[in-house]
């Protein structure tokens, strides 16, 4: 059971908010941009809203008047809100905001991601694919028995692979994608349309309740909010964004599908089409998108190779690498980049007094900048080639770094 | 005219593969119209003699007796080949002509060619000839004296003569002296490069050095110019020379094969084939049953360079040969083997363009074409093959140091290493084997390997660091690494060393 707060509360009041006042985005800009207000949050206030309206600020005219109208109708808005509140705790859906450390990364950098969502089911698959990587998989909602197979198979390998599948639990792909990946470690995550109570469509229950139980479950929509028509792109929009690529499986050439690689190409993520039978012509929307330039999905590896270059850049925005990789693994370990550096100090002066933990945390210190080959970590470190080796192989077997073409690198799970 | 004994035995041998066999001549001559035959199955080269005979009979002194002369060689179901008959074959004609004196009862063994003008030359495969007839009962063995160096390796006693006129010496003048043959070997040159030249190239160097301390066989990966074949060269240094036993199976080899030209020395052979081998070329010649390449590198090592370009039904071949240790060659319904026990070094590119393992991503090669090009060495033949290792090319800086410092000595403290690895193997397996080739049988308690170490090793297993069979494989290679520590026991430690010694997904 969820225990809401205050802030959680502002929360509710904001999805009712956008829903059911002349309040947009714009009013919102215009109001930050004043400095009237620090965040949404800060709207949740009959007082501060009032004495907008009275102190003027210099704003537009409109957003008075909007602000105006939010004030007459605070009290249903308010309602309007608890019952949000009420659904929600009954069907224990949980709210982040982008205030929150828990708001997915992914969407940090983006504009027009929604403020507040609400879901439901294993939130920890959300941060988990901050680090392990996500790929949206879309297509059509009758699809060929072969892009039903495909669909399968590369999910299932991507999954294992501690890449979570992100789709939107329509029929078809959408289905398939999440039914293949909701077992493996890297989980799946359904983005709906309306709220995260309303099972769309419904005859997709068993898969709903399969997710929720498993997977997880997102919506920006607010609890008991009936998916409607206008939401899909929207929806689509989000899909993408969540995800470091976007898989094609199939796709006419008038589809939702298309939209969701769209926004990808237009957020500067792949896109893999999975190639097709070109007289076939619920796949030609798909071939389209080949022939404009997207990348042919011949198997997992591929997809895999996009994702962790985007994880790389990933943490190299992030700054401090040390601190997002051990975060959960390694809490005793010198997670700490001024830790490593006083490891690095010692090494250079006093290598006999570390231990093989301090080694090997120097050794994945020195893999987040790049791939380096055993004789580059011999250099490195000091170490003859048979401790180096040695660590290695632990570091191996735990699945820490991986080998190829010669060099480690860090798997990013 | 003294007694006429109308039939002389005496004995000679051939050699075919590796082994010998003793052969008993007899001569008969009786009187009509002059012929010559042999008989035994015998081929051209030795019906041909008679032309030498008659020949080198009138250039001593002889003369060939009128007469039918029938000459039988057994063991007469068995096919022979060679002119090493000759002498025998003079002599015996002599003896039963009455024209040499032949003691009575005397036991004679006698092999070399004849010249047109009475000399007599050696023959390819004395040594193994000689080996043979070492340790059997004669009271004369008379050999051409040009096969001297092959009787010291064979520990062989006799009389050497260089032409058929000594033979009155011997037989009729009684002076036949039995001499002990010195060895006399030529000098090694001690030709092999330093590994200290592989600067920076820790993992190569280490797989080296296990390779060579238990007889592993290796395949270096790198770009061009990353010292691949200066790797080659480092490896003959690395190695301990050959004792006594084994030059003489190393040599005798080198005799069929060679001759006169082959060289005695200590050095360990070194074989270098490339990406044009044939099968035939590294089999032998199966109608004279001459051995190949693959024998040819017993108890060395057989340099294989740019294999990923070598034909597939060369490296499929090769498999059974680098299993077994063994190669075998069927004639007539005959298997002869021969041993090929020895380092197998192969070196390649690892993609196309060589530069997959380089800094920064120089290969522009695609995933499918790497996978292309390395598919010949997936599988069944890497599973042959110990250790892996990856070389990139040598930095500018360490580049010129290597022509511009003093060679190193650290091949000598390896080949010490080596040396004491293998001192420990021969007391583990009884001399006979080292760690690449123990029998399969009983390998762990044979290596002391403990429980702990075999789960170890199993785990590893089952996350996909290495098959079924490069299972067994890195256990041994694993005791090498615990025997260059100077340990009793196989620990965790060394299996890990040992797995990144393995190709994934081989």
């Amino acid at each position: 059971m969820f225990d809401y707060t205050e802030s959680v509360n502002s929360d509710f009041f904001y999805s009712a908010m956008m829903l059911n006042s002349d309040i947009n985005y714009k009013t919102l800009n215009d109001l930050t941009e004043h400095n009237v207000i620090n965040d949404y949050r800060a709207l949740h206030n009959i007082d501060l809203l009032k004495e907008i309206v009275k102190e003027n600020f210099d704003l537009k005219p409109e957003t008075v008047h909007k602000v105006k109208g939010l004030i007459d109708s605070f009290s249903d808005i308010e309602k309007i809100a608890n019952i949000y509140k009420q659904i929600a705790s009954d069907n224990n859906i949980g709210v982040i905001s982008c205030l929150d450390k828990h708001y997915p990364y992914n969407w940090k950098y983006l504009s027009g991601m929604p403020k507040v969502f609400y879901y439901g089911g294993n939130y920890s698959i959300v941060e988990r694919m901050t680090l392990g990587g996500s790929v949206a998989v879309v297509g059509s909602r009758s699809p060929s028995k072969y892009a039903e197979y495909a669909t399968d198979n590369i999910c299932k390998a991507l999954g294992e692979k501690g890449i979570a599948i992100v789709s939107g639990m329509a029929y078809g792909i959408d289905r398939q994608a999440h039914i293949s990946s909701v077992n493996t470690s890297g989980g799946t995550i359904a983005v709906l349309a309306g709220g995260v109570d309303n099972i769309y469509p419904p005859k997709n229950r068993d898969i709903y309740e399969l997710i929720r139980d498993k997977g997880v479950i997102i919506s920006e929509m607010p609890p008991g909010q009936k998916p409607l028509r206008q939401y899909f792109p929207s929806r689509n929009r989000l899909i993408a964004g969540l995800s470091d690529c976007t898989l094609v499986m199939e796709a006419g050439s008038v589809s939702g599908t298309l939209h969701t690689a769209s926004f990808a190409a237009g957020q500067g993520k792949e896109v893999f089409v999975l190639p097709n039978n070109i007289y076939y012509e619920n796949a030609m929307g798909g071939l389209k998108l080949l022939e404009d330039g997207g990348n042919v999905l011949l198997n997992a590896e591929g997809v895999i190779d996009s994702v962790a270059r985007s994880l790389m850049y990933k943490r190299m925005d992030m700054g401090c690498p040390a601190e997002l990789y051990y975060q959960d693994q390694l809490k005793n370990d010198f997670s700490d980049q001024a830790n490593i550096e006083a490891l690095r100090e010692l090494a250079r002066v006093k290598p006999e007094v570390l231990t093989d933990e301090n080694w090997k945390s120097i050794i994945k210190d020195s893999l987040t900048l790049r791939p380096m080959c055993a004789d580059e970590l011999c250099v490195l470190t000091t170490l003859p080639f048979y401790k180096v080796s040695k660590l290695l192989t632990e570091l191996e077997l735990n699945g820490t770094v991986c080998q190829d073409k010669g060099k480690y690198s860090l798997t990013f799970v | 005219m003294t007694s006429k004994p109308n039939v002389a035995t005496l004995y000679s041998s051939f050699a075919s593969g590796s082994d010998a066999t003793l052969s008993l001549i007899e001569v008969s001559i009786s009187p009509g119209i002059p012929t010559f035959s042999v008989i035994g199955l015998c081929d051209s080269s030795i019906r041909e003699s008679e032309g030498r005979l008659r020949s080198a009979f009138k250039s001593a002194g002889f003369t060939m007796p009128k007469g039918h002369i029938t000459v039988g060689i057994s063991p007469a179901y068995m096919r022979k080949t060679g002119t090493g008959f000759d002498l025998a074959l003079a002599m015996g004609i002599l003896f039963a002509s009455g024209q040499l004196y032949l003691p009575t009862g005397a036991k004679i063994y006698a092999e070399g060619e004849l010249s047109l003008g009475g000399e007599v030359k050696l023959t390819p495969g004395s040594c193994i000839r000689l080996k043979t007839v070492r340790d059997m009962d004669f009271d004369y063995k008379i050999i051409p004296q040009s096969e001297s160096s092959s009787a010291a390796i064979a520990g062989f006693n006799g009389q050497g003569i260089n032409s058929l006129t000594e033979l009155n010496a011997i037989f009729d003048g009684n002076e036949y002296k039995e001499t002990d043959f010195e060895l006399e070997t030529e000098s090694s040159a001690d030709d092999y490069l330093d590994i200290s030249l592989l600067k920076g190239q820790e993992k190569t160097k280490r797989a080296l050095l296990i390779s060579a301390a238990g007889f592993h066989n290796i395949i270096l990966l790198g770009s061009p110019g990353s010292g691949k074949t200066m790797a080659g060269k480092i490896m003959t240094g690395l190695l301990p020379k050959l004792s006594r036993d084994e030059l003489s199976d190393v040599y005798s080899l080198y005799e069929l094969v060679d001759g006169e030209s082959s060289k005695i020395t200590f050095d360990r052979p070194v074989r270098m084939i490339g990406p044009n081998t044939t099968v035939g070329r590294l089999l032998g010649n199966t109608r004279s049953v001459t051995p190949g390449e693959l024998a040819l590198a017993n108890k060395g090592i057989m340099f294989a360079d740019e294999l990923p370009l070598y034909k597939t039904e060369v490296l499929d071949f090769l498999r059974v040969p680098l299993e077994e240790r063994k190669v075998h060659m069927a004639k007539k319904g005959v298997l002869y083997s021969f041993d090929s026990d020895f380092i197998f070094l192969g070196t390649g590119n690892p993609c196309k363009c060589g530069q997959l393992y380089e800094k920064g991503s120089k290969c522009r090669c695609t995933v499918n074409e790497i996978n292309r090009y390395l598919s010949k060495l997936n599988g069944p033949f890497m599973e042959r093959i110990d250790i892996v290792s990856e070389m990139r090319s040598i930095s500018g800086n360490d580049m010129a140091s290597i022509y511009t410092d003093a060679p190193g000595l650290e091949s000598l403290e390896y080949r010490q290493i080596v040396e004491r690895c293998w001192q420990k193997q021969n007391m583990r397996y009884g001399g006979l084997y080292l760690n690449a080739n123990f029998p399969d049988a009983d390998i762990k308690d044979a290596m002391r390997i403990p429980d702990v170490v075999v789960k170890y090793a199993s785990d590893l297993s089952e996350k996909g660091f290495f098959s079924a069979r490069g299972f067994t494989r890195i256990l041994r290679v694993a005791r090498t690494i615990a025997d260059i520590k100077d340990a009793d026991d196989v620990t965790v430690e060394d299996v890990s060393e040992a797995a990144q010694f393995r190709k994934r997904g081989s």
